[in-house]
């Protein structure tokens, strides 16, 4: 009797149709058809951030509406059908990636249980396999004898409104983080596969507007805030001012000036938005100490580039004006502040874009002498590789129990960790500004979680889903907050300050998100300072 | 044997099959079940460890706001995904009903299922809070949510940015 009425519990609430829940009847993949809810998609982009992006040279982003994803009409254009078919043909021809990643998967599994979205939600289709899978099932059909034949047996499937609208689903719940990439024998990058996704939905007007304001504002003023340049100056100045009242050091940060050595590039955010401010202190405060000739931009005000998230014209576009700025300054190289994404595309697509970047100087330390090899095309150093050939050659004045009230751990942010190995350098300055601890081994370094909300997943009205996809990267915080009472995570991304300041007043709100340049900053002794005692480092307030 | 000891003596069976139902919640359950190491397996390790702190506070017949940390944790969980109230906190219910199967499964315990008034009514007591820390944790999500839409960009639309101060103050004239 007992079990009877354990399964009637399992009846008696509420069932709506769900994946996470498994309410609905366990079913072929395929024919499980998407539900959308408020909370579970992105806003659609504003009708005339679309109409303003397809406007411009070399972009294209057609169909400019009202539409909203709960309707069962999504507006599309009337041919629909063949622009993604031939979209996709278009796109197997110019990259050879995506063919190879269509063809050599051969369903390991490897991937399945690597991704923070899967292992927060549950949802099958969530495994990068099956996600990737969504695109292949079309491929196959359509592209394939074998598909062209035997259809649905050979894993084929014809493409639909539903199919399209599992497209929407599932491409914006993957933040490119590339953590399944590390798992897969083949090397298959599954965030590419979800790129290529975006890239076809643009083409009948599907997308989000947290991605194409962003990048429509990056079009017109240089940076996502659509920051005009005095308001970006008054900014930094500000920024500089509050250095002064902690410090008693009078920084005057200079912008635009042509003949600097070291052209400054760092993401927008961290300008204008906390805790990311605090990071732009530190730069403030190491470039004063180290006093380098350098200068801000008020064009090239941002590292971000949206345009990753959107198409492969867009994300060159908005990484072109950076270089297109440094040419114009005449500046020797460019420093690159703590920025995830933009160091993908440095790394991985600036040279077949825009590079390499001749007209640049290899980067060369101006105080250590240190040659920056591996910026040798880009010719853009980051921060912290930056930071940490300074503080090898003793160039800092650090005293490191200015962070004494901080006891850190450290988020390998997923671009910076996996897209341009970025993994030594910033614990080798952790090492010297701050008492930290690692977390456990298969959630950092190239296996780190991502913090659940990239790639332009980092709006509001998809809160719950970035919860339970952060809590893979919130479950490991905990266990170090529990075990060394942990209260800073620092991590070098502008994304990861903003999304995991959330996460963290979500799951572990004893714990605080900070850049590594703000810790670097506080612990810096700056010649001729007045400095008080400041309890929070640069964060105190000062009256 | 008491009813004390017969809860303690069955405790991994009882835990196991109350996490067992809880995973199966998850179209994913198998991979949220077979995977031990926690970090790999948020989800699964998250429910394995607090039902597990859940019900041996509820055999200790403790205060009920003994059962707030592994409750809490609990519904952090449940209410960010896509539950709805009910579902979230359903599976606390069912420990009732999984320790009067496995006690009466035995000839020895048997007996004891009718004294198990008072660990059925800590369930209850423990239902009620989790009911509250779902809402709790509801309300969180919105505060987040206003925070995140507060902090920043009200520098661009709140007088720093001299253009947009230059409207204000034109619009203010107009409506004069």
């Amino acid at each position: 009797m007992a079990v009877a009425k354990l399964e009637q519990l399992s009846q008696s609430v509420v069932q709506d149709p769900s994946m996470a829940t498994g309410a609905v009847p366990a079913m072929d993949w395929m024919d499980i058809p998407v539900t959308f809810k408020p909370g579970n998609y992105a806003y659609p982009a504003k009708k005339d951030k679309v109409e303003y992006l397809d406007s411009q040279k070399g972009l294209h982003f057609p169909n400019a509406r009202e539409w909203s994803p709960e309707d069962d009409d999504w507006k599309l254009p009337e041919n629909w059908k063949e622009i993604i078919i031939d979209g996709l043909g278009e796109r197997l021809e110019k990259f050879r990636s995506l063919k190879i990643f269509m063809d050599c998967c051969v369903r390991c599994g490897a991937c399945a249980d690597k991704c923070h979205f899967y292992l927060g939600t549950g949802d099958p289709k969530n495994m990068p396999v099956l996600r990737a899978e969504l695109l292949r099932s079309v491929y196959r059909n359509d592209f394939t004898l074998a598909g062209k034949i035997l259809g649905k047996m050979a894993g084929g499937r014809e493409m639909t409104v539903g199919v399209l609208k599992e497209w929407f689903m599932y491409s914006y719940q993957c933040t490119e983080c590339r953590r399944c990439s590390v798992f897969c024998p083949y090397g298959i990058d599954t965030a590419e596969v979800t790129m290529m996704l975006r890239e076809l939905l643009h083409l009948v007007g599907i997308g989000i507007n947290w991605i194409l304001e962003p990048v429509s504002n990056s079009n017109r003023t240089g940076n996502h805030m659509g920051l005009q340049p005095h308001t970006f100056k008054d900014n930094v100045d500000f920024l500089a001012e509050d250095v002064e009242n902690l410090t008693g050091i009078k920084i005057e940060p200079t912008f635009n000036r042509k003949g600097a050595e070291i052209l400054f590039i760092t993401p927008s955010a961290d300008v204008f938005a906390e805790p990311g401010l605090y990071t732009a202190m530190g730069y403030l405060i190491l470039f004063e100490h180290i006093g380098i000739d350098y200068t801000w931009s008020t064009y090239a005000s941002e590292g971000g580039n949206f345009g990753l998230f959107t198409n492969n014209e867009a994300m060159k576009k908005l990484n072109a004006k950076m270089y297109a700025e440094a040419e114009r300054l005449g500046v020797k190289f460019i420093i690159g502040g703590e920025c995830g994404h933009m160091w993908r595309v440095l790394h991985q697509y600036m040279d077949t874009m825009n590079g390499p970047a001749d007209f640049l100087e290899l980067p060369r330390s101006p105080l250590t002498g240190t040659i920056f090899e591996n910026a040798a095309s880009t010719k853009m150093v980051h921060i912290s590789e930056f930071t940490a050939d300074l503080i090898k050659h003793g160039k800092l004045n650090l005293d490191k129990s200015r962070n004494s009230h901080v006891k850190a751990t450290y988020h390998d942010s997923c671009n910076p960790a996996r897209a341009m190995g970025l993994m030594d350098e910033p614990r080798y300055i952790l090492d010297h500004v701050v008492d930290w601890v690692e977390m456990p081994e298969n959630t950092i370094r190239e296996q780190t979680f991502c913090c659940g909300s990239g790639t332009g997943l980092n709006t509001d009205e998809i809160m719950e889903l970035r919860m339970r996809s952060g809590l893979p990267r919130a479950n490991a915080v905990k266990y170090v907050e529990d075990k060394h009472g942990v209260n800073m995570l620092s991590c070098v991304c502008a994304i990861d300050r903003a999304t995991l300041t959330s996460l963290m007043d979500y799951w572990n709100p004893n714990v605080g998100v900070c850049g590594i340049t703000e810790l670097v900053g506080n612990a810096i002794v700056l010649e001729g300072e007045t400095r008080g005692e400041l309890d929070e480092g640069l964060r105190t307030m000062v009256f | 044997m008491t009813l004390e000891e017969a809860l303690h003596n069955n405790r991994y069976k009882i835990v196991d099959k109350w996490v067992a139902y809880t995973l199966a919640t998850y179209e994913a359950s198998q991979f949220f079940t077979r995977e031990k190491d926690s970090f790999a397996n948020p989800v699964g390790g998250t429910i394995r460890d607090s039902l597990k702190k859940i019900f041996s506070l509820l055999t200790q017949n403790v205060e009920v706001a003994s059962f707030k940390e592994p409750l809490s944790r609990l519904m952090h969980l449940r209410s960010v995904q896509e539950f709805s109230p009910s579902q979230a906190v359903a599976p606390l219910n069912a420990v009732k009903h999984i320790t009067r199967d496995v006690l009466a499964a035995d000839k020895e315990t048997k007996p004891l299922v009718s004294e198990l008034y008072d660990f059925e009514f800590s369930v209850d007591l423990a239902v009620l809070a989790a009911f509250d820390l779902y809402v709790e944790c509801r309300e969180k999500i919105y505060k987040i949510r206003v925070d995140e839409i507060r902090s920043g960009k009200q520098i661009l639309t709140d007088g720093a940015c001299p253009s947009r101060a230059l409207k204000n103050i034109a619009d203010t004239k107009r409506q004069k």
